[in-house]
């Protein structure tokens, strides 16, 4: 995988409920930039269709969002991966941990991505931003959804 | 489907047109002018530039339909009947091609820049100036050897590129 | 010299059509009917192909066909092939896996074939192929070259254990060895020689179109040599048998190599005209060019030099690790090996050469012959080594390699190759003046003055073209002769048609070859047309590579004249009364010696056709003749580039100062032609020492897949070059041509980059030198020089 980014959000709920919403799929379908579809085939498998552009190439990504390695309420692996067709593919994960912070909770990620075929091929020079982009606005999408979260 | 109504090289057409139809697209595949090539999908090369009202255009960057009302020269347009035109006169004088697959775009690229710069061109301003036309036969050499002879017969009021040496 | 016969620079009679836009290439061609094709490709590397669903795409609208490697398996369609065998040191045969022309199980690069759409519109297939549903179990990739063998590594074909293809070797290991032992000094380089791509301007394109009634397909495509192409596609593709396949390539976009090679586009395009009955039109965008045209170069190198006390070299010895990529093109095994190996003892006298070099597949496009092919990599490893030792033993790089030329001929190289003629010294004393030499320091001291660096770096390169003796190349295991044919056909009226086997793709063979003609019968080059480029009209020839066309296709055209001259003598003899042996043919005149009798050339050309002055049992009517030539030797264009390079060691930027070129092409047709086929070469070489490298990320994408990320020479980069020849004629065919096509290509990447080690004051930088490499180098330089 070639691209890797992290990062620290500080939130004031407690960890349960950032863990609950984790693991909400309307919360996901929310947050997760681009997203059109997101339908729950078990606990921890969803079908997506998510909506990317980088640089010249913009394509409807069909795919899978697994959640991985759960342990609850500490954190858990999101993984994505979707066929673009003839734009090529897109994958990733992010390593989510939470911990208590006083009252409320911090939320770590590391995440990785990675594209292939002719988003790769032409929108190399944007992948790291769009990519940095994109995990921020997921993690961005989720502070502003827990406002108001129980 | 829309149609586009173009004036390219003196003559009218009007033609239906897909709307995702890029201009190069109406002109090669719709009116079979040929001439102007495609030599990228990334509007590097330069290949397929044509004039637009007067303007080099990369005609891979624009919409058939934004060419709605305009007038369009293309290479095969700028000859005045079998007398070519001094730049196509100075690329030939000077070698300025091999494979001839840039070669309209080149031209049309040059003639553009005597329209804006006039005819007198020193070596370092048309080699800024060609960068949006890529040629992978001549190492650019004789090009702008052509480009700046052509310069100089257009300035000369359209004299062969010889006799302005 | 005439204005238009041999040595006069005359102006392009193809020129007329390309600069008025009448030029006719592939993509400009529409057959009615036609459908057009677009190409699912792999979007991974390395992958199984799990299944593959056809069904919702087939009902897109304006969808003809969609057809897939299973299709392709099922109508006994066969791969595509290597035509060059090269064998490993254990006299085992190099392992080549299967490529078919659309992939059945497995994908092996990015940009492999999956499926082909067939659609009414280019759109509409493209749509479609979206709809295309492929499951793949993604395998993990490798692409560099350098770790293709070791243990562990992802396995690209079946075949070829640790996807190595062949250890090769060439040269007298041990005397190599002992000379090295008592070597008094021993040089060592470790060098990368870049992959490149070649893109040629324009994109390849195939239409194919299939006769029902006669069962005949017909080709058009950006080929070099058509001949080959459809001797390929028929005898191994297996497509149709020769005489049922015609194959034409019209005005062809520039090749440099990239168009020698029988692609899997071309092949489906035949079988889908076929099959669906209809026109089938196929033309690459760039994207896809990148992807699937075959690459240049990407080796890995280590080379050492020997010398001895006097400063003579005594030994050469390299390991080279090429990378074939994902499958092995059309002449991929021929490139790093019999290309590259015999070139390694450069100008010099070297009594002992030895090198090693392993094949190895990558999950990368192939990889195959590019301007140059294999010379250039010698010539880089070999004089960036001569110049490396000059600095070492603190020589100047004139002086070492002066002492070390070779300057008797024929001098045989323990490489194979009989050098036959040549004047090394010639040049590089002319370049040397040319560029002012002597007062180099100077020129230094006033860029260090303004803070800037400065340097100067040599190539005195050798390439062996004309490519090539059929016997010895069928030796060393090429599948085909390297001779070429011609046809002279003279019309009653005077006028005359070359067919000829050679192609031309920007090299103006339309001009030079009519250029010969008009030197040796007296016509205007008006009069004669050049016929290249279809198997329907051209007898068989091999097309056009290796610097070939000069030396081997111009001199099938003269042993054509010669006999053509022959016949016409004969002819002028019957209508003069004179006997054949006292006509003299000059200046398009026919003479009996010693006499005022004569008659000119359209008198004899309508004699030999009316044929009133002869029986059928004197002689045959008719002025037709062919030749096939089969070249002695290989030939050897040498000569020495001299880059000036001034370097701002603030940001890297490296400006171009001077560049001189001279080169011995041995005799010339047409300057004006060979000065810009130099200028184009190097263009290309610059290209490749600062510019351009394509590069495939650790899961097998191409980073660099555009013009957008893989820097192409654009005019601002690259100063005007000053270029001048020496001649020593070629005794090895009856031009005296060596060729004149790769050698800027060949020879300029090391002097650039000898020019910008010695400006930095240190060897370790990388093709492409880029900015941030040179000023990498440059601060790298800087401290060596405070320490």
């Amino acid at each position: 995988m070639a691209l890797e980014m992290s990062g620290e959000y500080e939130l004031p709920q407690a960890r349960e409920v950032v863990w609950k919403a984790l693991n909400d799929a309307e919360i996901l379908k929310k947050c997760i930039p681009g997203c059109e579809t997101l339908e729950k085939l078990s606990d921890s498998e969803f079908q997506a269709t998510v909506k990317l552009s980088i640089g010249p190439v913009s394509a409807r990504f069909k795919g899978r969002v697994k959640l991985e390695d759960i342990d609850a309420p500490n954190g858990y692996k999101i993984a994505g991966e979707g066929e673009g067709g003839v734009a090529g593919f897109a994958k990733g994960f992010a390593n989510v941990a939470l911990a208590e912070a006083g009252e409320g909770t911090k939320l770590t990620y590391k995440a990785e991505a990675a594209t292939g075929g002719k988003i790769a091929q032409l929108g190399q020079r944007l992948i790291a931003g769009s990519a940095k982009k994109t995990a921020d606005r997921f993690f961005e999408n989720f502070v502003a959804a827990l406002q108001d979260y129980k | 489907m829309p149609n586009v109504t173009v004036t390219v090289n003196g003559k009218s057409h009007t033609v239906d047109v897909a709307p995702e139809t890029l201009l190069v697209e109406l002109i090669r595949e719709k009116l079979r002018l040929t001439g102007t090539h495609v030599g990228c999908d990334t509007s590097q090369c330069g290949a397929c530039v044509v004039h637009v009202d007067g303007a080099a255009v990369k005609s891979c960057t624009m919409l058939a339909m934004s060419a709605d009302g305009a007038t369009v020269t293309t290479i095969e347009g700028l000859a005045n009947g079998s007398t070519l035109h001094p730049m196509q006169e100075a690329f030939r004088e000077h070698h300025g091609l091999q494979c001839g697959f840039c070669t309209p775009g080149m031209i049309m690229t040059a003639v553009d820049i005597v329209n804006r710069k006039g005819g007198n061109l020193d070596e370092h301003t048309i080699r800024d100036e060609l960068e949006g036309n890529i040629c992978r036969c001549t190492g650019y050499h004789n090009i702008v050897k052509a480009v700046g002879a052509g310069a100089r017969a257009m300035a000369g009021g359209g004299k062969s590129a010889q006799a302005a040496e | 010299m005439s204005a238009t016969g041999i040595g006069a620079a005359v102006r392009r009679k193809e020129d007329q059509r390309f600069i008025t836009g009448t030029g006719n290439y592939t993509s400009d061609i529409t057959r009615p009917g036609e459908v057009r094709a677009y190409f699912v490709r792999s979007p991974h590397a390395h992958a199984t192909i799990d299944k593959i669903d056809v069904s919702a795409a087939k009902r897109m609208p304006g969808v003809v066909d969609i057809l897939t490697g299973a299709d392709l398996a099922g109508d006994k369609i066969g791969g595509l092939i290597c035509g060059w065998a090269i064998t490993s040191k254990d006299g085992t045969p190099m392992k080549m896996g299967a490529h078919p022309a659309i992939a059945a199980d497995k994908v092996r690069c990015v940009g492999d074939a999956v499926a082909v759409v067939l659609a009414e519109t280019l759109l509409q297939a493209r749509d479609a192929a979206e709809a295309v549903q492929v499951d793949y179990g993604v395998l993990p990739a490798v692409v560099d070259p350098a770790k293709a063998t070791a243990k562990g590594a992802p396995q690209l074909h079946d075949v070829a254990p640790n996807n190595l293809i062949y250890d090769w070797h060439l040269g007298d290991k041990a005397a190599t060895e002992a000379a090295f032992a008592a070597a008094k000094h021993v040089t060592k380089l470790d060098i990368i020689n870049n992959r490149l791509v070649p893109n040629a301007m324009e994109p390849r394109a195939a239409i194919a179109e299939y006769d029902q009634g006669n069962d005949a397909l017909t080709l058009w495509n950006t080929s070099q040599n058509p001949h080959v192409a459809r001797l390929v596609i028929s005898a191994f593709v297996g497509m149709a048998p020769e005489h049922k396949l015609r194959v034409i390539a019209p005005d062809v976009g520039g090749g440099f190599g990239s168009k020698i090679f029988i692609y899997p586009e071309e092949v489906v395009a035949l079988w889908a005209a076929r099959r669906v009955k209809r026109p089938v039109k196929w033309v690459s965008d760039r994207s896809e060019a990148f992807l699937t045209d075959a690459h240049g170069r990407d080796h890995v190198t280590h080379a050492e030099l020997a010398t001895d006390a006097n400063h003579k070299i005594t030994g050469l010895r390299v390991h080279t690790i090429a990378n074939i990529g994902s499958y092995m093109s059309t002449f991929s095994s021929s490139v790093p090996t019999y290309l590259y190996a015999t070139l390694l003892s450069g100008q010099y006298a070297i009594p002992a050469i030895y090198a090693e070099v392993d094949a190895v597949y990558t999950n990368t496009a192939p990889v195959d012959a590019y301007r140059g092919a294999g010379r250039p990599e010698a010539t880089f490893v070999v004089e960036r080594l001569v110049e490396v030792a000059a600095r070492e033993l603190g020589l100047d790089p004139a002086e070492f390699r002066r002492k070390n030329f070779v300057t008797s001929f024929p001098h045989q190289t323990p490489v194979i190759m009989t050098y036959d003629a040549g004047d090394y010294d010639a040049s590089m004393t002319k370049a040397m003046e040319m560029i002012d030499y002597k007062n180099f320091g100077k020129r230094k001291a006033e860029s260090e003055k303004n803070g800037k660096l400065r340097g100067i770096g040599f190539s005195t390169y050798i390439e062996a073209c004309g490519i090539a003796p059929s016997q010895a190349v069928g030796s060393l295991g090429a599948g085909v002769g390297l001779w070429e044919s011609a046809e002279v056909r003279v019309n009653p009226t005077g006028s005359v048609e070359i067919l000829t086997g050679s192609h031309s793709h920007g090299q103006g063979h339309e001009t030079t070859f009519a250029q010969l003609v008009s030197d040796r019968l007296g016509v205007p080059i008006d009069t004669v047309s050049i016929v290249h480029g279809d198997t329907d009209k051209v007898q068989f020839g091999m097309g056009t590579y290796g610097s070939r066309s000069g030396a081997v296709g111009m001199s099938a055209i003269s042993k054509a004249l010669d006999k053509i001259e022959d016949k016409a003598k004969k002819v002028a003899g019957y209508m003069m009364e004179a006997a054949a042996d006292d006509i003299e043919f000059k200046d398009g005149k026919f003479t009996v010696k010693g006499t005022d009798k004569s008659v000119g050339w359209g008198d004899v050309t309508l004699n030999a056709y009316i044929a009133h002055k002869f029986t059928g049992g004197q002689l045959e009517p008719g002025l037709k003749e062919g030749a096939f030539y089969d070249p002695t030797n290989f030939t050897f264009p040498a000569g020495c580039h001299l880059a000036e390079v001034e370097i701002d060691p603030e940001t890297g930027k490296i400006t171009i100062a001077n560049w001189v070129a001279v080169d011995d092409f041995g005799n010339i047709i047409n300057p004006m032609i060979v000065e810009g086929q130099v200028h184009g070469g190097i263009a290309q070489g610059v290209g490749q020492a600062m510019l351009e490298g394509a590069h495939y990320n650790a899961d097998g994408q191409l980073v660099t897949g555009s013009f957008m990320d893989y820097a192409m020479p654009r005019a601002a980069d690259l100063p005007s070059f000053k270029v001048d020849t020496t001649v020593t004629p070629c005794p090895s065919n009856p031009l005296g041509i060596k060729g004149c096509g790769e050698a800027g290509a060949i020879a300029s990447p090391a002097a650039l980059i000898n020019a910008i080690t010695n400006a930095v004051g240190h060897e370790n930088v990388p093709m492409p030198a880029t900015p941030s490499v040179v000023w990498k180098a440059a601060q790298g330089g800087m401290k060596k020089a405070a320490e």
